[in-house]
């Protein structure tokens, strides 16, 4: 057996505890330099779309989850950088030596914000839960699991099918959150209409297509926390609305500015812009069931022509780094020697001249409508290809046709990006370059057997140092086979005024409320 | 008085296919657009198999034909369907949306005749003034001024600068649906208003110069008094049709202020149940924004009937 976190995990988030920091925010963590985080006040934040539902299982939006997560919490968090699982509602977990039986022990002093105490029965629901969804929801996260058992109060075992080293951070998704065992009587649909957890922050109300608020939960297990006394989110659509709306205070926080509105934002003295590392990788897909791009020639030489570092410079103004992996800095196992295709005009020349089109050709390029930095990208890559003979026109659809585009493999290139939802690079891996997995390869048709097996290697290896020299392989073979062009890495960006305190984003893109304050 | 009101019944029941021609090309429209609300809702990183479980669950994988009998089978029964994006009774999402821009297309007209009454006597009791070149270079200049600009000139001059009103949202009370209001609402009464002037300042000046204002002149009327019983009755009989026409125009107009000004009104819901294939929605706002211009239609004739008692509609009708 060996164990984790285990009684130094536990130790380890105590102290984390009594110094009023539970992984979140390092340095600035809720406090004014020197003093204690201000108690009370409101915070409210302007976001572009409203929730769709609260109905953790089947819910895909990001702007339902940022909320399901103040409310509903997992057994496992990712820590502050993204890049490691820390015990949250679990103090720890042991594996079994098959590797197929996860026990994990549970925290004792975790009340529902309704009063009841939560115990390894909840947890067991709320896993099975997820886990019925199946192909409509978040039900594959799960697919692993065997049986969950509550083994008695406040412990849980898992036994899986198979080995699967991402159980933890499966167990650490949101669709995961721990909710009251049969809903607490309700209905599935009745619970989800004001759904009850173990979060900071207990549901208030929803005005739809307007703004939702969420208040302090008072039973809260991390003592003393939250600060605020509640929190709104504001559907505000126009990205200078928002802006304006921090500027004139209206409004703490504006969860997306544009990139374009970053330099006017530092520069007004009230409001910071701030950006966070982020698991975001855009880039470009060839859909190889089409010719050209079955080619690797093809693809290397369009992979090699494309300046990365202009993008950076015209679509992020300067936020951002060049992509050169298939994984993103913020995922575990990234390797920043992973080879992907820098910018090289002669390679570029080089690859084509080896191609089954050596002399250049016509194609497209698909993008999403109405998304300025799609349209940039686009139109640099245009004159990029231009230079090395490859003529490529830039079709648009709006994003709802593009993505049943994409579905249909009915595109030659086209840009999209990827966001991880857990802190393990197997969610992106075995979407990206397994055929089975649903979307073939990323819509891309790729199918490479040599980085299949890697992948379904990685899942079933436990050791992390292993599992390193896996993704590492796996991140070389793909930058060799360049299914993708990978184009730049994106960090999160959010604007807010200085009373706020203690904001944090984790790569995964969830950000914890209970640390934050508001200076008065 | 009430014979002269008898077109309106009629009106109402013409009223009809002309909603359901709407709806029916609303309908075509929407789904000859590429995807579904499967994929808007399920979005990236969604396979396949979880779109077409949902497509099928929501219903979208039936004929367009059947897809269509089933909503106007609902609205007969006076359902709307249910949003595929939220899940709830497209009445229920409407009704609510419904007072948001009706407050808003309201206080837009009040502020609109504020200003244009007032600028339009000034400019036509001496045409060709200093006064009325000012009015109508104002005209000119509302005119010239996209809408979404002007709103973004008033946020932030009166917004950010001043900070004297909120940008945008919609409050909680009655009292603060008008403060939050302000700034849309003056946006889009400048959008209205040249019109309202030119044509109240060209009938003013033929009201003033007509024989029955003179006769009155002499009877003794005059200031107040003959401005509101001669003047302005008699001149607002031409602007009411072009107010009618205008709000018809102005309900497209506060699509692009309802966003500007984050309001959740009928314009933001449509726009978002566009992006988001929520077909059911997108025809429920159709029907109501339709079923909104014809009886705006009705109640200009019925203003024009009350205040010209030579229009006899019910006549008109029948003939």
């Amino acid at each position: 057996m060996r164990t984790r976190f285990g009684v130094v995990g536990a130790l380890a988030l105590t102290m984390a505890l009594a110094l009023g920091g539970c992984g979140a925010a390092g340095s600035d963590d809720g406090a004014d330099a020197g003093g204690a985080p201000a108690k009370g006040g409101d915070l409210t934040m302007a976001r572009s779309a409203d929730i769709i539902a609260m109905d953790k299982t089947t819910t895909f939006d990001n702007n339902s989850i940022r909320v399901m997560e103040q409310i509903m919490e997992p057994l496992f968090h990712a820590s502050a950088d993204g890049t490691k699982l820390e015990p949250w509602l679990a103090t720890g977990y042991t594996i079994s030596d098959d590797q197929l039986t996860y026990t994990i022990p549970l925290r004792t002093d975790v009340t529902f914000s309704n009063g009841t105490p939560m115990t390894a029965k909840d947890v067991k629901f709320s896993i099975d839960e997820n886990t019925k969804t199946g192909a409509e929801g978040w039900g594959f996260v799960n697919a692993a699991i065997d049986t969950v058992t509550a083994t008695d109060d406040h412990t849980v075992t898992v036994k899986l099918k198979y080995p699967w080293a991402p159980l933890i951070a499966d167990l650490s998704i949101f669709s995961n959150g721990v909710v009251p065992e049969g809903y607490g009587g309700k209905t599935a649909e009745e619970f989800y209409t004001a759904p009850v957890g173990t979060g900071p922050f207990v549901w208030d109300g929803w005005k739809k297509g307007q703004s939702l608020k969420l208040t302090a939960n008072e039973k809260y297990w991390q003592k003393g926390k939250p600060y605020l006394s509640s929190v709104q989110w504001n559907v505000v659509p126009d990205a200078n609305t928002r802006k304006l709306q921090v500027q004139g205070g209206q409004i703490d926080i504006d969860d997306t500015p544009d990139w374009s509105s970053l330099s006017s934002l530092k520069a007004s003295g009230d409001v910071k812009a701030e950006t966070f590392p982020s698991t975001q990788i855009d880039y470009v897909a060839f859909n190889q069931a089409r010719a050209p791009f079955d080619d690797v020639h093809v693809r290397r030489a369009i992979s090699y022509a494309i300046d990365r570092e202009s993008l950076v410079k015209a679509v992020l103004f300067g936020n951002g780094e060049a992509a050169n992996s298939l994984l993103s800095p913020g995922t575990p196992y990234y390797d920043k020697n992973a080879g992907g295709a820098t910018f090289d005009v002669a390679k570029a020349k080089a690859e084509l001249a080896q191609s089954s089109k050596p002399d250049g050709f016509t194609t497209t390029l698909l993008i999403a409508s109405g998304n300025p930095n799609q349209a940039s990208v686009a139109q640099i890559m245009q004159s990029e290809l231009k230079d090395i003979g490859i003529t490529m026109e830039i079709k648009q659809l709006d994003p709802t046709a593009n993505k049943q585009a994409r579905l249909a493999s009915d595109f030659d290139m086209t840009i999209s990006a990827w966001t991880m939802d857990i802190p393990d690079p197997d969610q992106w891996t075995s979407f990206a370059v397994d055929p089975q997995g649903g979307s073939k390869s990323a819509f891309t048709s790729y199918d490479n057997p040599e980085v299949v097996a890697i992948n379904a290697q990685a899942q079933k290896e436990t050791d992390s140092a292993k599992r390193q020299e896996l993704y590492t392989q796996l991140q070389q073979k793909t930058s060799e086979d360049a299914f993708l062009a990978y184009l730049y890495y994106s960090p999160y960006v959010y604007a807010s005024t200085s009373k706020v305190q203690g904001f944090h984003v984790t790569p995964l893109g969830g950000y914890l409320l209970q640390d934050v304050s508001k200076k008065q | 008085m009430s014979h002269r009101l008898r077109f309106i019944p009629g009106r109402l029941v013409q009223s009809i296919p002309v909603a359901f021609g709407v709806t029916l090309i609303v309908f075509l429209l929407a789904h000859l657009l590429p995807g579904n609300a499967a994929l808007a809702l399920l979005g990236e990183r969604a396979t396949e198999q979880s779109v077409a479980a949902l497509t099928a669950r929501l219903g979208l994988d039936e004929p367009l034909w059947r897809q269509y009998l089933l909503f106007l089978g609902q609205l007969a029964h006076g359902d709307l369907g249910t949003s595929l994006t939220y899940q709830l009774p497209v009445t229920q999402l409407v009704l609510e949306a419904i007072p948001v821009t009706l407050t808003l297309l309201l206080y837009a007209l009040v502020l609109a005749l504020l200003i244009s009454v007032p600028l339009a006597a000034l400019a036509a009791f001496r045409p060709g003034g200093a006064r009325d070149l000012g009015v109508r270079g104002f005209t000119l200049v509302g005119q010239g001024m996209p809408q979404f600009w002007v709103g973004i000139m008033l946020i932030l001059l009166l917004g950010v600068s001043l900070r004297a009103f909120p940008v945008g949202g919609y409050g909680d009370t009655a009292l603060e649906h008008l403060y939050h209001l302000f700034l849309p609402a003056v946006t889009l009464a400048i959008a209205m208003s040249p019109t309202i002037i030119r044509s109240l300042r060209s009938s003013m000046i033929s009201v003033l110069g007509s024989e029955y204002v003179g006769t009155a002149k002499m009877k003794g009327a005059s200031g107040v008094q003959l401005f509101r019983g001669h003047v302005l009755r008699n001149a607002a009989i031409p602007t009411v049709s072009i107010i009618g026409v205008n709000l018809g125009y102005l309900v497209g107009g506060s699509l692009v202020i309802e966003r500007v000004f984050a309001l959740p009104g009928l314009g933001s819901l449509m726009i978002n149940s566009i992006f988001t294939r929520d077909f059911p929605t997108i025809q429920g706002v159709t029907l109501f924004v339709a079923l909104f211009v014809v009886v705006v239609g009705i109640l200009t004739d019925v203003v024009y009937t009350l205040l010209d008692p030579r229009v006899d509609l019910s006549r008109t009708a029948r003939a």
